[in-house]
């Protein structure tokens, strides 16, 4: 029988591609989707890894935060490793002798560095020749942009602190990049120094926010067994240890996330897809009716001709997921040049099974799970209706078997999604809202036809032929409404979803903090200094509103007496080290809302005002203790209030403040804000860099820029995997269009017949278009918003306002390229004599 | 003859086929008056279906000119043919070509509708019961037979009352009973209406009926032949 049945089959297909366009498109685009995310991610991860070594500057890196290794500890470092290079992180001032002064990452590196990989300058020197001193004056290098802003030209001079500083080149390549200060560690341009030149500049000293690392060079060492031996000797120093094997945490976690939610796109446009896969199978079908038929009247077995046709759909699969992964194999090359020059290594696309297996593996289960149910439903159908009704309509509901096949594709697909993501629940999630959309549209399709008739039975089109015509198609024997509303549905609904969720994105940073933000977030004032910049910026009218707070860095240990991540779980406050305040009296604008302050003089044991907010979350109430080690020492403190505070504003707002006398002691900084207009900014910066020097201003209205930038990259990302799903979606639509151009103009040549003229035909063509695009617009625009919800507010746990507008408008245009394609597939035959169309029977 | 309702001269139709182009009609010319019925008979193959495609204006003639109600079909655009076919012309297609996503009544209200009929709905459901269809008004044509098909179509033609009815084998799938009663409605129309018939038929009886047979063979006209006697060779 299957050699009978692959004779057959391959007679069939000898046919030509032409009834599969569509269904080739669909999947070649899904599976090209899955599969380009799928290569660039690995060749990322690739990179991560071969290049481990370079990007965190050794075999492995020991990290301090505010202090540095102190001789023993150094000692036992050299002990162990083949090279050690010192290398220290933190931000400061930039300043000009004129004033002008912009904020800079400072990286001060040692003689040693890089112990591995190489830094580039621009022009081309040695690390030797851009950082040792000179005449007496120490160079130094940075990234182009602080050199623009700061309007340096090589040979010009800078103060970083009190220290004068060379500008001698551009970094154009810092090999280290994922080591200490790198991914992750905030904002501003690179600034490149000799850490001995820094020893005179006074910006290191207690209370200073910085972070040391300390990269060993470990030749044929096992890291793990390093790793253990480094955390044994370290324990209780604060030491972070970080090794080539995962370079760069941080930045996997993000590549993670990223490619989880592209796949995600990916698998909704391959969603998108199935639903024109299954369109053009049905439409397929319908043209083989009259095989089928005679295939049956002569005597073929139903299994026979379900071998038959099965057969040609897995050759089709098997071709479109083919060239699927070629084209997704392709792709990432196109994309190499634009990634080029953000990473600090280069991208190698070898293919990579892993991505090449998950793109084969969703295009075949798709397209049999999209494939199997109009195919069943046709074949199960008997000959005698079969040939009574040669064309669409007869469909018979599919055997129990089919409906076992396509629950176990089902299964099968979710996993597939659970396997191949770094974030199972989340892909799962995703399948099953595809699932849940597609039957959702379902059944708005089948309502509206439903609707539909009851209008026209009802008299609603009576007088009307062309509602009537159009009520008809819509809910007639062989409505396309299921069909329409599905595929035009769910396309509109995934670009609806982007739309919310890249809109919400960036309307998080864009509007809701400049209206009350501060123009400057101030670091590093010293204790003495605290008077004199307050009664500065007194004098000046243009400054609105100054707050101060000495500021420490604490890691929330214990709550309730029991170990902090126990109780809390992965609660931000008890992730790291929080900014730990202290004040006597309450800080001006603080609303208490249980509990009471301490009285000013107190001097008791440590009492602590908790936020409010985040003590609901924690479960913490008035009378619980907790504990904080501040700069190794554990301080356990009795929450006495709770107060409101606000995070969102950009303003002061500490988690944690204690009274005055728990931490006075302990060496430290202050921080403030300086709430000012913008035209004051200028001056505020030029003024209080020139008096104290060693202060760190950070402007807010930078920061949120530099947010919204990082943010617009994910968000092309994103449109770029949206572009695919809007190509699948438009595939799909013109696809829909073009199966039902033979029906349209039958209909359009018997309406001549009967009288009607083009003008009256167009009218009802277009009115059935837009009753069903509405009809899944509405769909849309609601499975957007709550897609959108659930990405904003449950996953990202940021604030969720629906964009309506954006909404509104993702959907107009599908309706609109609905109505489109419908129209210009209709234009034909409106323009042509009825007789061509009718003489066939 | 002096107001002919059907002029045609030197009618001529060219097909591109598969094989090169088909001459289906090689020179066809004649006149029908008002309120005549003629028969319209030949082998298969021979071009008469091609001919009252000419006759609706739903073909656009290779050469030669016809004129319909004394206007040039030639001259008129896709909007003025479909607005004169409403107002004057009723069709009926050898394989009906009913809308299949209209149910009978809706398939017979339907050039009503187009018309501004008011009372559409109405006539319609007096069509059918005269086509003897009056119990299957709500099927679809996929659900009903082919006789039935066959007689929903000549009721869609006959509803709006036409001036001119061209029949594509209007009583081909039905049997002798139903047959006759369809005859007797196409002639009523005549009779009643002042309408102008043109049949093909291959059932001597329904030739038998018409005021003038017109035979065709290969393209081209034979010499008319009495109703009686054309009616023996009617069906070949
Ligand atoms: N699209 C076409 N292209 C080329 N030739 C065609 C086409 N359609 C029909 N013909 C040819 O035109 C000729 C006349 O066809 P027509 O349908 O008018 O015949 P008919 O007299 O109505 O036959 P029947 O009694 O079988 O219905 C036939 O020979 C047919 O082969
Ligand atoms: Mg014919």
């Amino acid at each position: 029988m299957s050699a009978l049945a692959l004779r057959l089959a391959a007679r069939e297909l000898r046919g030509g591609l032409a009834g599969f366009r569509v269904f080739l498109l669909c999947l070649i685009l899904g599976v090209g989707a899955i599969v380009a995310v799928g290569q660039v991610r690995a060749a990322l991860q690739d990179g991560l890894a071969r290049e481990g070594r370079v990007i965190l500057g050794g075999d492995a890196e020991l990290e301090f935060t505010y202090r540095h290794a102190d001789a023993q500890e150094r000692a036992w470092m050299e002990d162990r490793a083949a090279a050690v290079s010192q290398v220290t992180a933190f931000r400061s001032m930039a300043r000009l002798p004129s004033g002008d002064a912009a904020l800079a990452r400072v990286k001060a590196v040692d003689a040693a560095w890089p112990l591995v990989g190489e830094a580039q300058f621009d022009p081309p020197m040695t690390v030797e020749a851009a950082l040792s001193a000179r005449d007496g004056v120490p160079g130094a290098a940075m990234e182009r942009v602080l050199a623009e802003r700061l309007e340096l030209a090589p040979g010009d001079r800078f103060l970083l602190g009190d220290t004068e500083f060379e500008f001698r080149a551009v970094l154009l390549r810092e090999p280290d990049s994922a080591g200490v200060g790198g991914f992750g560690s905030g904002f501003g341009p690179r600034l490149l120094v000799r850490e001995a030149a820094l020893a005179e500049a006074g910006l290191i000293g207690p209370g200073a926010l910085y972070e040391v690392a300390y990269r060993l060079l470990l030749p044929g060492a096992d890291l793990a067994a390093e790793k253990s031996a480094a955390e044994t000797r370290f324990h209780d120093a604060g030491m972070r240890w970080r090794d080539a094997r995962r370079a760069s945490p941080g930045s996997e976690r993000f590549l993670d996330r990223m490619a989880t939610f592209l796949v995600l796109v990916g698998l909704a446009g391959l969603g998108v897809g199935g639903v024109g896969i299954s369109a053009a199978v049905r439409a397929w079908m319908e043209r083989k009716t009259a095989t089928i038929a005679i295939l049956r009247s002569l005597g073929a077995s139903a299994g026979l001709v379900r071998a038959v046709f099965g057969l040609q759909i897995a050759a089709m699969t098997a071709l479109g997921v083919t060239l699927g992964l070629a084209l997704g194999a392709g792709l990432p090359l196109l994309a190499a040049p634009l990634l080029a020059p953000v990473l600090p290594f280069d991208l190698d696309f070898a293919l990579d099974p892993r991505a090449l297996a998950e793109g084969a593996v969703y295009g075949a289960l798709v397209a049999a799970l999209f494939a199997l149910w109009p195919l069943a439903r046709r074949l199960g159908v008997p000959a005698a209706a079969l040939l009574r009704d040669i064309g669409p309509g007869a469909r018979a509901w599919p055997g129990a078997g089919s409906v076992i096949a396509a629950g176990g594709l089902l299964g099968a697909l979710a996993g597939a999604a659970a396997f191949f993501s770094a974030r199972p629940m989340l892909a799962l999630g995703t399948v099953a809202g595809v699932g849940v959309a597609l039957a959702l549209l379902w059944a708005v399709g089948a309502g509206l036809a439903v609707l539909a008739r009851r209008a026209a039975r009802g008299g609603l089109a009576d007088g009307r032929p062309v509602l009537r015509t159009a009520l008809a198609a819509v809910g007639g024997p062989r409505s396309e409404a299921r069909a329409v509303v599905m595929a035009l549905g769910l396309g509109l609904t995934v670009l609806a979803a982007i739309g919310q969720i890249d809109g919400g994105l960036r309307r998080a940073v864009a509007t809701d903090l400049p209206a009350r933000a501060p123009a400057y977030f101030v670091l590093d004032i010293q204790p003495d200094q605290l008077a004199p910049f307050s009664e500065r910026l007194a004098g000046d009218p243009l400054v609105e509103k100054v707050q101060t707070a000495p500021m420490l860095r604490g890691v929330v240990t214990r709550l309730k007496g029991r170990p902090a991540r126990e109780v809390a779980g992965d609660h931000w406050v008890v992730r790291g080290d929080r900014g730990v305040s202290y004040a006597a009296a309450p800080p001006p604008d603080t609303r208490i809302v249980a509990g009471e302050w301490w009285p000013e003089d107190y001097t008791g044991p440590a009492q602590a005002s908790f936020a409010a907010a985040q003590a609901e979350e924690l479960g913490l109430a008035l009378g619980d203790t907790l504990s904080v080690n501040i700069l190794g020492r554990e301080i356990e403190a009795t929450i006495t209030s709770l107060r409101e505070v606000d995070f969102s504003s950009a303003g002061l707002g500490f988690v944690l403040i204690l009274n005055e006398a728990a931490l006075r002691g302990a060496p430290h900084s202050a921080i403030a804000t300086i709430y000012a207009p913008p035209e004051a900014e200028a001056g505020l910066l030029r003024d209080l860099t020139r008096a104290f020097p060693n202060i760190t201003l950070i402007g807010v209205r930078e920061a949120i820029g530099q947010v919204a930038r990082a943010l617009g990259q994910v968000a092309q990302a994103s449109s770029l995997a949206a572009g695919v799903t809007l190509a699948s979606g438009l595939v799909v639509l013109i696809g829909a269009a073009a199966a039902g151009e033979a029906q349209r103009a039958r209909e359009a040549a018997l309406l001549k017949v009967l009288g009607a003229s083009r003008r009256t035909i167009l009218a009802s063509f277009a009115l059935r278009a837009a009753l069903m695009g509405a009809a899944a617009g509405v769909v849309a625009v609601a499975l957007g918003l709550l897609a959108g919800w659930v990405v904003i507010d449950r996953l990202m746990e940021a604030e969720f306002r629906p964009a309506l507008g954006p909404a509104l408008w993702v959907v107009a245009g599908g309706a609109g390229a609905n109505l489109a394609a419908g129209l210009v597939f209709a234009l034909r035959p409106l323009a042509a004599r009825p007789a061509g169309v009718l003489r066939a029977p | 003859m002096t107001d002919p309702v059907l002029a045609l001269d030197d009618l001529r139709l060219t097909l591109a086929g598969g094989a090169g182009p088909v001459e289906v009609l090689r020179g066809i010319s004649m006149q029908v008056g008002r309120g005549q019925s003629v028969g319209l008979v030949g082998p298969s193959g021979s071009g008469k279906s091609s001919l009252l495609m000419l006759m609706g204006g739903l073909e656009r003639p290779t050469g030669g000119r016809i004129s319909v109600l004394g206007r040039d079909l030639a001259a008129m655009d896709e909007d003025a043919l479909a607005r004169f076919r409403r107002d004057n012309m009723g069709i009926v297609f050898q394989s009906f070509h009913l809308i299949p996503t209209l149910t009978a009544l809706e398939n017979v209200a339907l050039p009503l509708e187009l018309a501004g009929a008011g009372d559409a709905m109405a006539r319609a459901r007096a069509e059918l019961d005269a086509v003897g269809l009056g119990a299957r008004t709500h099927h679809y044509p996929a659900e009903m037979s082919g006789g039935e098909q066959q007689r929903v179509a000549l009721a869609r033609a006959m509803a709006p009352r036409p001036a001119i009815l061209l029949a594509d084998e209007p009583t081909g799938n039905l049997d002798a009973a139903n047959g006759a009663a369809i005859m007797d409605l196409i002639f009523a129309l005549r009779d009643r209406h002042g309408a102008t018939l043109v049949l093909v038929t291959h059932a001597p009886e329904l030739a038998a009926r018409c005021d003038r047979v017109v035979r065709m063979a290969d393209g081209q006209l034979a010499p008319e032949e009495a109703p009686a006697e054309a009616a023996t060779g009617a069906d070949q």
